[in-house]
């Protein structure tokens, strides 16, 4: 059985919940597709996808037995470009983080490729399989609309104090607050490029929901320290690194 | 003495007329200085229902709020009125502050090379009570607002 993550504490319970891909994620909210595209911004809704190259079928492969055992994704198959979405995740118990983030999407998605940085998650895949699992991560747990930001570009703000209402500090101000409605709304598609209608992303996640199903320790919610055995799983690894470094003979 | 209120959020601008007005209301305040990142300048296509950037009301006199507030520094006549403001915060800040107090000086009370070249150093010479109220780099009159005492209800 595959181990995902260690501890005992709920955020290591919150932590496999995302990374194990056969534990199913609620579905908070409601996103069209054609809004997931406008919040990507590669293409207008509607537009034909653009190819880099032409479908495989028609293509004059060189025999390769990797090449026949590995099922191509519908984007690959297809030629699509490889496109991206981006989130920044505050530390204010915001429900995913950058390194959660990285080990989930590599066990639930095949045929990405993600980075992490200190603020900030990419994924980049074919453009049709991004907009499927766009709208997954959105979607579900995964994401909020207050403390997660879908951030293309100028991302800074994950370790800032929030705003009054909860929104995690954007530059560019693409996720803003309807003071009418209560909900948030995007204005700008992910790199900052203003759309002709808001999109509605709901309602913010209370503060007690966030804290349930937090992947992030702090000393304020769920400490490390308190978490024995994810202490202890992590000494052993930086130990038998260290030794196996050293390449003692 | 000066102290820093911090606020674990950022506040907003009604947050920030309500903490002002009761601030301004003790009689051991001497000077008040808000601190924090600009509002962006007032963009004509965005909605309303999303604007951050009024007017706020101080004690009766408009005054334009440029920032988003993150701290505030207040210069008391007397450590005992730190006691009113920590009222005034429990009531208006329920997400949680802090005081501080550790420093000697929130507000700089000495003369800078800079204020010498800006408002000169005899005929144009700047009033003790307005070092420090301002940033080094912008027109005092943008950022300074007086509020007339006498003419207060």
């Amino acid at each position: 059985m595959a181990q995902y993550y260690p501890g005992t504490s709920k955020v290591s319970k919150n932590r496999i919940h995302f990374a194990d891909p056969d534990q199913e994620l609620e579905k908070l909210r409601e996103i069209s597709d054609e809004d997931i595209v406008k919040i990507l911004g590669h293409r207008a809704p509607g537009e034909e996808y653009k190819s880099v190259h032409p479908p495989l079928d028609e293509m004059d492969e060189p025999e390769d037995i990797v090449r026949e055992i590995v099922t191509p994704i519908d984007g690959a198959k297809a030629g699509d470009r490889v496109r991206y979405i981006q989130f920044a995740d505050s530390m204010y118990f915001a429900p995913a983080q950058p390194y959660v983030r990285a080990r989930s999407y590599m066990n639930r998605y095949r045929g990405i490729d993600t980075g992490t940085l200190s603020g900030r998650q990419v994924i980049e895949v074919r453009e049709r399989d991004l907009e499927k699992l766009s709208k997954e991560l959105l979607e579900t747990e995964f994401f909020d609309p207050a403390r997660t930001g879908i951030r293309g570009k100028s991302v800074h703000g994950h370790s800032l104090r929030l705003d009054e209402d909860g929104i995690m500090f954007d530059m560019l101000r693409r996720q803003l607050m309807n003071k009418e409605t209560g909900h948030v709304e995007m204005v700008k598609d992910q790199i900052g490029i203003p759309l002709d209608e808001p999109i509605d992303l709901g309602e913010p996640l209370d503060e007690e929901k966030l804290k349930d199903i937090t992947t992030i320790y702090r000393v304020d919610g769920d400490a490390y320290k308190d978490d024995k055995d994810a202490v202890e799983v992590l000494h052993k690894i930086h130990v038998t690194r260290s030794q196996g470094g050293y390449c003692p003979e | 003495m000066d102290i820093e209120i911090f606020p674990y959020r950022i506040i907003s601008a009604d947050t920030t007329e309500k903490l002002l007005n009761g601030i301004e209301s003790l009689d051991d305040v001497r000077r008040t200085v808000i601190h924090g990142p600009r509002l962006p300048p007032d963009d004509p296509d965005l909605d309303p229902k999303y604007k951050d950037k009024r007017e706020i009301t101080v004690k009766g006199k408009p005054i334009e709020l440029k920032i988003r507030v993150g701290r505030i520094f207040v210069d008391l006549t007397s450590e005992s009125a730190i006691k009113e403001v920590e009222k005034i915060c429990d009531e208006v800040l329920p997400f949680g502050y802090d005081i501080n107090t550790s420093r000697s000086e929130y507000i700089r009370k000495h003369k800078t090379v800079s204020d010498a070249i800006k408002y000169g150093v005899e005929d144009n010479n700047l009033p003790d009570e307005l070092i420090g109220m301002t940033d080094q780099t912008r027109q005092l009159a943008e950022n300074l607002d007086y509020i007339d005492y006498d003419e207060v209800e």
